[in-house]
């Protein structure tokens, strides 16, 4: 008993913070999005205004395309970044000299500030002295206009997700791939089973709970994207790439639209939330049967 | 003298029971479930259900309903 | 002929690899050449390589006292905030290792969604909690550091507690026993026996949330005004205030990143178990 009593004291002050910074926000944001709550409106103060914050909600175009874009977003990402990933990590098995430096170098992006890398896409892509612009007019006479072409803004900040989180799905497949046991794809080579076949029924199979963790992470992070687009684009033009966080902040800092705001905020939780415990769930239980097949 | 010490599970891992949810769950999950539940069906009720007359107060219940069994039963 | 098949294939790796290589450090090189170029210089298009280089982006910034701040506070809340959260880190996984503590681990898997949630998601309850909640006489929380130190300790803490469960459980309880047969109370076994042992782990944990402290930028540019603001959102103040200053904007945005070089060589193999809270082991 005393002891447990002692557990519980080592664990007290990071359940105080975490309750404080972490949970208290959870709750205070379930409980101001049942107000109406604008600082410049003409009502003084915040009134309550039952579920009419989420009567709204549901009805938001606006809010409503954000989402779809954010998840057109996430899917295109994570896409490229798993299969590119998954190949690059292939070629990087073997040893071979200067593999090291190689990794080095391909790993700092993930270690780049997300303002950072922003930063750069933007001096990149920038009309006047940006490299991109200039040289796809010079050689391929593509006009490339990140302010007034939807699109290309768009494909521009899925380029630069996967220019930044590649490298991270690869050393994780790399991790990966170098864990499992190689005498079965010896065997199966042996036994005159093409790479195709291998890749397929061998490498694939034992690497589930590697491809699973990743795809769950990376799909959580591409859904919070914020920082980089927020200084490349601004969310522009028009909403191109104004995804969901983006259209929080629009409507909580420039608007203040306080408890519009919260409801959004805790409806974008919601879907967070729902879409972990799913992948959570699926991913426990791949892992699961990895083990109890070993 | 030392037994009190034992390893704790990982985080992870999930200790509960098997009910009718295709899944084992402890209680955490079942009541997270109901949520999850509780406010799909309280959304779309506001979007499909509400233009048509019937108040969201009818589909909370409804859900809170469906929550006890969930935790109850799942 | 499989000699000259894996010679060939090593070639393929090579030119696949430079090539990769060359697109990661493309927009970087890029960066660096801007923070190196004069207003002047820079309008002139299709320069590619750069041979002068213009100090004033980068003295100008350094010798602005505002500047000098935002680096000052970016350094003081990711070392506090590392500190902090690899002490507490120790002590919860500890706890957690050693006492079958009910529940615990459902409020970390609760966590560690909090941390995978958007961060946007947060921004809105925070900026009232710390504008009108957490105030005491004068004192306010927003615009403090030690507010952000607080807060990034609810995206670090389960992180590195995460990180570090399975080093600690990895260290055998006969350890502890031995150490208890001896009379040794629980503090002394912690510091004396746990903590050389996770010390790996506790400084590549501490690195990694240095870096997470010091890359953040939405809460830093929700919760802070003027006198707590850190390095990332000086970074975002020159696109939007002080117009189109990009010399300046490359050389803030290239010091930003210089911790991200050094510490890289350092925790290079441990990113990956890094990254995916110890899920998957190199």
């Amino acid at each position: 008993m005393r002891s447990n009593r002692m557990g519980w004291g080592l664990l007290a002050p990071t359940l105080i913070i975490l309750g404080i910074f972490g949970l208290l926000p959870f709750f205070y944001v379930i409980y101001v999005g049942f107000f109406d709550w604008n600082v410049f409106s003409a009502e003084v103060g915040r009134q309550f205004a039952g579920a009419d914050n989420y009567r709204r909600l549901v009805f938001d175009e606006e809010f409503l395309g954000s989402v779809g874009r954010t998840l057109l977003f996430a899917f295109c990402v994570v896409t490229i970044e798993m299969i590119l990933g998954f190949l690059l990590a292939q070629t990087l098995v073997r040893d071979f000299p200067g593999k090291a430096v190689f990794r080095t170098i391909y790993a700092l992006p993930i270690m780049i500030a997300p303002i950072a890398v922003g930063a750069t896409w933007k001096l990149l892509t920038i009309p006047g002295f940006g490299l991109l612009p200039y040289y796809l007019d010079k050689w391929f006479g593509i006009e490339y206009q990140l302010g007034s072409h939807s699109g290309q803004a768009f494909w521009t900040t899925v380029v630069m997700d996967v220019w930044h989180w590649t490298p991270f799905v690869t050393l994780t497949m790399l991790a990966g791939l170098t864990a499992i046991p190689k005498e079965p794809l010896e065997q199966a080579q042996v036994d005159g089973a093409n790479r195709f076949q291998v890749l397929r029924f061998l490498t694939i199979p034992m690497m589930m709970p590697v491809i699973i963790t990743t795809l769950f992470i990376r799909i959580m992070d591409a859904l919070r994207v914020m920082d980089e687009v927020f200084l490349l684009t601004g969310g522009g033009p028009a909403n191109a790439t104004r995804y969901i966080g983006i259209l929080i902040w629009r409507v909580v800092f420039p608007q203040t639209n306080y408890g519009y705001g919260s409801a959004m905020s805790l409806l974008v939780l919601y879907m967070t939330l729902v879409l972990a415990f799913l992948l959570f769930s699926v991913l426990s239980r791949v892992g699961k049967q990895n083990t109890s097949e070993k | 003298m030392i037994d009190h010490t034992k390893a704790v599970s990982a985080p992870v891992e999930h200790k509960g029971r098997k009910g009718f949810l295709p899944m084992e769950t402890n209680l955490f999950d079942r009541i997270s479930i109901s949520v999850y539940i509780f406010v799909a069906i309280c959304l779309l009720w506001l979007r499909f259900i509400e233009p048509l007359g019937p108040n969201v107060i009818y589909g909370a219940l409804l859900c809170v309903l469906l929550g006890i069994f969930i935790v109850r039963k799942g | 002929m499989g000699k000259k098949r894996s010679n060939l294939g090593l070639i393929g790796t090579y030119i696949l690899w430079t090539m990769m290589s060359i697109f990661t450090l493309l927009p970087i090189y890029w960066m660096v050449v801007v923070s190196a170029r004069s207003r002047v210089e820079l309008f002139s298009p299709g320069k590619f390589w750069q041979t002068t280089f213009y100090a004033q982006n980068y003295t100008n910034p350094l010798t602005s006292p505002a500047f000098q701040r935002y680096i000052a506070n970016s350094l003081i809340i990711a070392t506090s905030n590392a500190l902090l959260v690899i002490t507490l880190a120790l002590f919860a996984t500890y706890a957690l290792s050693r006492w079958k503590l009910n529940g615990a681990d459902n409020i970390f898997f609760w966590t560690i969604t909090n941390r995978m949630a958007p961060a946007a998601a947060f921004i809105l309850p925070l900026f009232l909690l710390f504008t009108r909640a957490f105030k005491l006489g004068d004192f306010m929380m927003f615009d403090t550091r030690i507010g952000l130190i607080l807060l990034y300790c609810v995206f670090n803490l389960p992180f590195a507690i995460w990180l570090l469960k399975g080093i600690i459980d990895g260290i055998p309880i006969e350890l502890d026993e031995a150490a208890l047969v001896d009379g040794a109370g629980r503090w002394t076994i912690l510091y004396r026996v746990i903590l050389p042992l996770a010390a790996p782990g506790l400084a590549i944990a501490g690195i990694l949330c240095w870096m997470f402290a010091w890359n953040e930028y939405l809460f830093a540019a929700a919760l802070t005004s003027t006198r707590a603001r850190t390095i990332t959102t000086g970074l975002a103040e020159f696109v939007t205030v002080t117009g189109t200053n990009w010399g300046e904007m490359a050389a803030v945005a290239t010091i930003s990143l210089l911790p991200a070089l050094i510490f890289l060589v350092f925790v290079q193999k441990y990113i990956v178990m890094g990254l995916t809270f110890g899920a998957v082991k190199e």
